[in-house]
């Protein structure tokens, strides 16, 4: 059979996701049947039934209310004021070159540096609580904001400036009418990707030094060796970040149809 | 040179080739009166148009051709506002220009449509600046793409069409703010040959019927006659007007002009005027020897 002839069998994005479905379900049977016969210790992974049961048991609880509510509202919150900051900071750079050139290579090695080994510092400045958390998640948040932000207002073409000026257009409707929406197919990416970090952020820094949370949890269940607890929570947190994820990238695949 | 100037002539020591006769009108139109543009640039300035005169009178077709980097597009960002002259001035009907104006319109090289707009949408865009309501703009843009002939894409989006139906678009909100002068900075530049020169001749058609005057920028020898009532070819950097050509081709242009012995002579004749400036413009880059 040539390649033309099998790809036409097998593509096509029904093929694809049944696909994609399969290999989960193949996944989780792999680990049953492994951790059933004893392949698996169940020190190191729970058979996945015991831990879907247990998930079942938490999930109505308040205890598992409270911590979700936690979690979920610090990431919004890290979230709005990272975006906010990278935006201000993204427009800022690009306005100002100088500094834009300035300031770009520490904000891509920041990128790179793990932000969360600052929470020592952090937590002797703030303390322990919700504010070093959402400083840490924020500012990982802000990073591809701002990064993006600056890229996406420099990509535009220079002919819209050129034109918005001899329309005599206000500064309100340059930035409104024209550098936003013109921004806004590299602006996107950044927001998702800063959502991304916000949740990974906020669920890592609970881990270390939250009073409640999905990510405190997770922590407070491994040290207790709750082990199955411990797995419950961790499809809890793969959860949020997986359901992020596709709804962000769908929002993201729609704006950019519609910008671009 | 003192006072207005009342003729399109050369301001260089060279005596102006071909005379005009078509623009001895009064202060009307657009009057470049010793027209000079300096860059500013991290070490030091750039004088981009030394000295540049001239006058567009009122339905005029003036094609501006030159050397490339000769600051066609400079001039044309003056006389459009967006540049401030550091000598001379330039007036449009008497009023000196100090910024972008009403009476104005501009029409880019590069794509200058706005991808998130339909057509209808982007042809409005002028108007809806100017703060036109709704229903007016869109009925009067409909009009308006009629005459570009793009009527039945008033909904789509720029990314379906092509880039010659993009530079449709940027002339149709120009027409659409119903400019006096309408200042096109080598529109069809990025359009290959054939589309070009369908698209010139749509050009054409549509100003026989709104009689704008135009300044037109191109490096194309050929658009710049077949399209124009005058050429003028400017010299290499810091460049002056150098020569005003009047293309005394009948009008309507058709697809037979481009055979005229007389348009052969006339495309010789700007060459032989370009041939020395770009010579100049590339020794100067490095290009020739």
């Amino acid at each position: 059979m040539t390649t033309i002839g099998r790809s036409r069998v097998k593509s096509g994005p029904a093929w694809t996701h049944a696909a994609q479905a399969g290999l989960i379900v193949g996944l989780v049977a792999l680990l049953e049947t492994a951790t059933q016969t004893g392949l698996i210790s169940p020190m190191v992974l729970p058979p996945p039934s015991d831990i879907g049961v247990r998930l079942a048991e938490i999930v109505p609880t308040a205890a598992f209310a409270q911590d979700l509510t936690t979690t979920v509202s610090t990431v919004l919150i890290a979230f709005v004021v990272g975006a906010i900051l990278g935006l201000a900071l993204g427009i800022g750079f690009w306005r100002f070159p100088f500094v834009g050139a300035v300031f770009e290579p520490y904000l891509v090695s920041m990128y790179s540096m793990p932000t969360l080994v600052l929470y020592p510092i952090l937590l002797a400045i703030l303390g322990v609580g919700a504010a070093p958390i959402v400083v840490i998640a924020a500012s990982m948040a802000m990073i591809p904001v701002a990064l993006n932000t600056m890229v996406g207002l420099r990509a535009i073409n220079p002919s819209l400036p050129k034109l918005a000026k001899s329309l005599n257009c206000t500064r309100v409707q340059l930035y409104w009418k024209i550098l936003a929406p013109a921004a806004t197919p590299l602006i996107v990416p950044g927001l998702v990707l800063g959502f991304i970090y916000a949740v990974i952020g906020t669920i890592a820094m609970e881990f270390i030094l939250a009073p409640n949370g999905v990510g405190f949890r997770i922590g407070y269940f491994y040290r207790s060796f709750d082990i199955v607890d411990m797995y419950a929570y961790i499809l809890v947190a793969s959860i949020i970040a997986i359901t992020a994820n596709v709804l962000l990238n769908r929002l993201e695949r729609r704006i950019r149809q519609d910008m671009q | 040179m003192t006072g207005p100037a009342k003729t399109l002539r050369s301001d260089t020591e060279e005596p102006t080739v071909v005379d005009t006769t078509a623009a001895t009108a009064t202060g009307s139109g657009v009057v470049l009166d010793g027209v000079q543009v300096v860059y500013p640039t991290s070490d030091g300035s750039i004088e981009a148009v030394r000295h540049a005169s001239g006058t567009v009178s009122d339905g005029r077709f003036v094609s501006l051709i030159g050397p490339s980097g000769c600051g066609k597009s400079t001039l044309l960002d003056v006389v459009g506002g967006l540049l401030a002259t550091a000598k001379g001035s330039v007036s449009i009907n008497g009023e000196t220009v100090r910024g972008p104006r009403r009476d104005t319109a501009m029409v880019f090289q590069e794509d200058s449509t706005l991808h998130w707009r339909t057509v209808l949408s982007n042809v409005a865009f002028g108007l809806e600046i100017a703060g036109v309501s709704k229903k007016e703009r869109e009925a009067r843009a409909r009009d308006v793409i009629n005459l570009v002939g793009l009527a039945g894409f008033e909904d789509r989006h720029p990314r379906e069409l092509s880039g010659g139906m993009k530079q449709r678009v940027a002339i149709a909100r120009a027409l659409l703010l119903d400019p006096r002068i309408l200042l096109m900075d080598e529109p069809f530049g990025a359009l290959d040959q054939q589309t070009r020169m369908f698209i010139g001749r749509e050009l054409l058609r549509v100003w026989d019927e709104t009689r704008k005057s135009v300044l037109f920028v191109t490096h194309d020898i050929q658009e710049a006659v077949y399209l124009s009532d005058e050429v003028w070819v400017m010299s290499a950097r810091p460049s002056t007007i150098k020569s005003v050509i009047t293309v005394d081709l009948d009008r309507p242009r058709v697809a037979g002009t481009m055979a005229d012995p007389r348009f052969h002579e006339l495309t010789t004749e700007v060459w032989e005027l370009l041939r020395v400036e770009s010579e100049k413009a590339l020794q100067y880059r490095g290009e020739l020897p």
